[in-house]
Parts: C-alpha cells; sequence; structure tokens
C-alpha cells in the first residue's frame, strides 16, 4: 500500500495494476447490492440478449477505482470524495483488467487531488473512465 | 449581474444542485442549502479551474461570503 502525502504528489503522477473477477465475485455482489438483474446473473438470459454471457455487473468493475483511491493513489491517507463514471463497453467473468490512474489536477488549499483512471482489456478495449476526487484523512 | 457573480451562480447552481438558486455578494455557507464542507472543496476547485487561479488556505478562511469571494477571484485575474 502507498502511503503519499500531499507534499508527495504531482502532476502526472501514475498508478497501475490489473484484476479478474471470477463468478463468485459476480454472485457476491448481486447479494450485496440487490441487483438481480438477470444480465448480470443468467446466463441463458444474457446469451438471449446478444452478449456471450453475464455481464459484470459495472459497479463491480468500478470498486477497482476504489483500490486505486485506498491503496494507489494516494493510499493508506486518503479520502475519497467524488467519482464520475462512463462506461464504454462489457466484460465479463474471467477478463483480465488494467486499471491506471494519473494524478491531472491538485488543489492546494484543501489537498484536493483529480485522477483521470481507465479500465481496459487485454485488447486495449476500454471498458470504463472515471474521474475521480479525493482528499485525505486525519493521521 | 456582475460576470463574475454571473459565472459563480452558475458553478454554484452545479455543485449545489441548485437550478434555481439565486446567488447575491451577500449569499453565504449559513444562507444557500447544502454548502457544507465537502460542497465547499468543490466549488473551491470547480473556481480554480475555471479562472485557472489557486486559492491558499489562508485566503478562503478569510471570506465571509460570495462577495469577498468575487473580490479575491478579481484581485487573482487582474494579477495574472
Amino acid at each position: 500500500m502507498m502511503e503519499y502525502r500531499w507534499s508527495d504528489l504531482y502532476i502526472g503522477l501514475r498508478h497501475e495494476f490489473d484484476a479478474t473477477f471470477s463468478a463468485e465475485h459476480a454472485t457476491a455482489f448481486a447479494a450485496l447490492s440487490g441487483d438481480i438483474n438477470p444480465l448480470h446473473v443468467d446466463k441463458a438470459y444474457a446469451i438471449g440478449a446478444g452478449f456471450p454471457g453475464p455481464i459484470l455487473f459495472g459497479m463491480l468493475t468500478s470498486s477497482l477505482y476504489s483500490r486505486l483511491v485506498g491503496v494507489y493513489l494516494p493510499g493508506k491517507f486518503a479520502l475519497l470524495q467524488g467519482i464520475r463514471i462512463d462506461f464504454s463497453s462489457p466484460c465479463y467473468v474471467s477478463d483480465h483488467l488494467l486499471v491506471v490512474g494519473e494524478v491531472v489536477f491538485l488543489s492546494e488549499a484543501y489537498q484536493r487531488l483529480e485522477i483521470k483512471a481507465t479500465i481496459r482489456k487485454d485488447d486495449g478495449k476500454l471498458v470504463s473512465k472515471a474521474l475521480i476526487k479525493a482528499g485525505f484523512h486525519g493521521n | 449581474m456582475d460576470s463574475v457573480l454571473e459565472e459563480l451562480q452558475s458553478i454554484f447552481r452545479e455543485v449545489l444542485d441548485q437550478p434555481q438558486l439565486n446567488l447575491t455578494r451577500e449569499s453565504n455557507s449559513s444562507n444557500v442549502d447544502n454548502w457544507d464542507s465537502l460542497a465547499h472543496i468543490n466549488l473551491v476547485t470547480s473556481i480554480e479551474k475555471r479562472y485557472k487561479i489557486k486559492f491558499a488556505l489562508g485566503e478562503l478562511q478569510e471570506l465571509k461570503d460570495v462577495g469577498d469571494m468575487i473580490d479575491l477571484i478579481n484581485v487573482k485575474i487582474a494579477a495574472k
């Protein structure tokens, strides 16, 4: 886990990591969120709708933005303050996802940083992009 | 309406999700709904981006209303 403080940050500071979700993750997310839409949990339904299988929940894959902020940018002392996400294409169980985040804006007064982040598949296809607002908590 | 006030009104309406908000020089966090601490950070950073200026924390702590903010913005614009 990174432990960046305000004075460590600069425009262009960047981190990346990869992740893969399993069918069990999707099942757990459906139970946690209560989102039981068949496009995400019913293989036959998803195939019937023209997809190769159940689509991973956008908010499940977007949980990787939480990891980006809480573990990498800025890491331990983070306080997530806002996020805007645009979804571009579906992804599926076992897809290899690459998460990249880069600091694009710093506001000294209240120690606010903004991060542009993306989640892409191995072929480079964009799954989603996000603009994340974060600050720091005490300690 | 003062041009900076007009632009601030647009920013405040968007950030505070109040499309009908009528901002005046006398507006402050006590008489504008939803102007809480995190909204304040969002307002400040939106203003910094709009005018390509930077505020110091001490400058912001001295402001008592939107009128003071407008005056500070004008000082910073003039100093660019």
